[in-house]
């Protein structure tokens, strides 16, 4: 391999692991306090639909990125209250808000957006790290993306230190743990609960809006693809940690990114191998063979007062 | 007022059928009021969707064929269900199912078998291929204590990537490729490994699959609701550690129902392929997995609640289609209204289990 492609190599795997990344760190959070959203899917499409749309009309992608986290939060709300406050069984509630975003979206984008699909929708702009951006051949492949990107990972540093230095991150992890103590301490599970599926929302929102106006500037239909259960298998193989599944994150980004490389190498391996590897590598994980799982005991659980 | 007309009242006040008809009915009604938004006219596509659900014995006969896979994946569903476990891996057993019944129908010699076999064996390939797929997810459970819920899920991807990779090698399942234009399927299977038509008239492609799933129906419903083996599935869903007690073997029953919903999987992947498609292709499974799953859900827990769901989302399916091409409403409206039925019910659970609970 050149150096060239080397330095495509690593910065793509960067560019396609970061969406997964932010929305797994969301969902990575809900789980430590107890619930599971598979809708992570669907807000991941409705952020992406919502920032395409926001940046497209406001001509501004910074607007764009508000709106797409708007239009997700309500969605995380509905999450939330049909599996907290209603107690549904929650992978039922997250199944049907991801047929109901993709329906919705697909609707919505054909309506208002499909006639003007040639237009470019505006991006958020690139930056390079000062220093770093000059390097020959890397500096530009790897360290020259959006600026979401470096904003995406200080709030996931942040995410890391709140839930594992702060109360509210023993707050979190306790409610997953040993719901009935954090109760009779006088904190409010469903509170905690309602807090941790909005945050859920708001960086699957973040990696959503990366997909439409941070890295391809424009939106398709169900343009998110699975990516919300990547994020989803990222977490489990991850054993709920955040570091791990950060590794998980960008493991899934080079499988992907070697989708296109390997091609141009003149390397011959079926494409499909590649697409489930992240599946398989998942599944292997919850399979115990590497290593204990430790999932948070009350997860998918209601808690009845 | 005669005995009959009485029963079905009763049957009307239980709530959790009132409250499942009320879902349906206010979905419809919002994906009316999407289709005014999207400035088509209601009357029209009304008249698409009744077109192309049931407008012609052709319609209905495909929307009946549609309900066939969806209703066995639901059948698995609740099976499962029984013993408090959630198979979320339809998708997944469906794919296998497509894979299996595809090799064995071109390359395993079931075409120059006589002709219940011919397409038997294929069938009973996919029931096997979807079984094991499924019993993975229970070995994995009973073994480590994997919750089924992710392990099925993530069968499922690997499945429906194992299809797209089949059709993409001709030492696989691709068809042998003739020129640049050769599209990334396998061959059509032969005739005689297809579902033999249940009448003569092609009009009304009605196929062998019905009989079958009907009879289906009706033993697991028995074997579930007037069994010893129905009871003791009951016991280990209920409470396990009693079930353990009491001396039941739990891990091969999660097993076993595993194997079975993924069996019935397995199976909706042989209808599919040999009663419908004819050749496998990269999205073959198309969501059917997923359908599946929300009718067993809907179903809460019995088999006529299935046939029912299962009527519900394959004549929906169909006229969702229709619709999109003769209204021009784009058929994602069926999955805003789908979407819109599941989250109704599924808030609505909660509601109708405390309403059961006061009345006992």
């Amino acid at each position: 391999m050149t150096d060239e492609m080397t330095a495509v190599f690593i910065g793509s795997s960067i560019r396609l692991a970061m969406p997964l990344a932010l929305a797994a760190t969301g969902e990575l959070v809900s789980e430590r306090a107890g619930v599971l959203n598979m809708s992570v899917e669907g807000m991941m499409l409705i952020g992406a639909f919502g920032g395409a749309l926001g940046a497209w009309a406001t001509g501004s992608p910074m607007l764009g990125l508000a709106i797409g986290v708007a239009a997700a939060l309500p969605v995380a709300l509905l999450q939330a209250w049909l599996s907290i406050t209603l107690r549904a069984n929650q992978i039922v509630t997250g199944i049907g808000i991801n047929i109901l975003v993709l329906g919705g979206t697909t609707i919505a984008y054909r309506e208002i957006l499909g006639r003007h699909s040639r237009t470019e929708i505006p991006g958020l702009a690139k930056w390079a790290p000062p220093g770093l951006g000059d390097i020959a051949v890397f500096g530009d492949a790897v360290f020259r993306q959006t600026w979401l990107l470096y904003a995406g990972l200080v709030a996931i540093a942040l995410a890391a230190w709140v839930l594992r230095d702060t109360a509210v991150g023993l707050a979190v992890r306790a409610v997953g743990a040993e719901p009935r103590a954090v109760d009779k301490s006088g904190l409010s599970v469903t509170k905690v609960r309602y807090g941790a599926v909005l945050f859920t929302g708001f960086m699957s929102a973040l990696g959503g809006c990366f997909l439409s106006i941070g890295d391809i500037h424009t939106f398709t239909e169900g343009m998110t693809n699975g990516a919300g259960y990547l994020a989803l298998a990222a977490v489990i193989f991850g054993n709920w940690k955040v570091g791990r599944t950060l590794l998980a994150c960008l493991f899934f980004g080079a499988a992907t990114a070697l989708q296109f490389q390997l091609p141009a190498m003149g390397v011959q391996v079926p494409t499909a191998l590649l697409i489930m590897l992240p599946y398989l590598m998942a599944l292997v994980a919850v399979g115990g063979l590497v290593g204990r799982q430790t999932a948070p005991p009350y997860l998918t659980r209601a808690y009845v007062r | 007022m005669n005995a009959v007309a009485a029963l079905d009242l009763r049957f009307l006040q239980r709530p959790a059928v009132w409250v499942s008809v009320a879902a349906v009915f206010v979905a419809v009604l919002f994906g009316m009021v999407l289709v005014v938004a999207t400035g088509a006219s209601v009357p029209k596509a009304l008249a698409a969707f009744a077109d192309g659900a049931w407008g012609s014995p052709y319609a209905v006969a495909a929307s009946i064929n549609r309900t066939l896979a969806l209703a066995l994946v639901g059948i698995g569903f609740v099976i499962a269900q029984r013993a408090n476990l959630t198979n979320v891996g339809g998708e997944g057993q469906i794919a296998v199912g497509g894979i299996a019944a595809t090799a064995v129908s071109l390359y395993g010699g079931a075409a120059s078998l006589p002709l219940p076999l011919s397409f038997l064996w294929p069938m009973l390939a996919a029931v096997l291929a979807g079984g094991l797929w499924g019993a993975i997810a229970g070995v994995l459970k009973a073994r480590v204590g994997t919750n089924e819920v992710i392990s099925t899920l993530l069968l499922s991807f690997v499945a429906v990537w194992m299809v797209y990779g089949a059709v993409q090698s001709e030492s696989l399942l691709r068809q042998p490729m003739t020129n640049t234009a050769t599209l990334p399927e396998s061959q059509e299977i032969p005739d005689a490994t297809k579902l033999p038509l249940l009448s003569a008239d092609a009009d009304t492609p009605l196929n062998a699959g019905l009989p079958i799933a009907l009879l289906l129906a009706a033993v697991v419903a028995v074997a579930l609701d007037r069994t010893v083996w129905g009871l003791r599935l009951r016991a280990i869903g209920l409470n396990p550690v009693a079930a353990r007690r009491a001396g039941l073997r739990i891990a091969p029953t999660i097993v076993l129902v595993l194997f079975l919903a993924g069996a019935l999987g397995g199976l909706a992947g042989a209808f599919m392929l040999q009663g419908d498609q004819g050749s496998l292709k990269a999205r073959f499974s198309s969501g059917y997995g997923f359908d599946g799953l929300v009718v067993g859900l809907l179903a809460r827990g019995s088999i006529a609640g299935v046939v029912a769901a299962a009527l519900l989302f394959g004549f929906l399916r169909s006229g969702g289609i229709s619709m999109e091409m003769q209204a021009g409403v784009p058929s994602a409206l069926v999955l805003v209204i789908q979407g819109v039925i599941i989250l109704l019910l599924a808030g609505a659970a909660f509601w109708i289990d405390r309403h059961k609970e006061a009345e006992r």
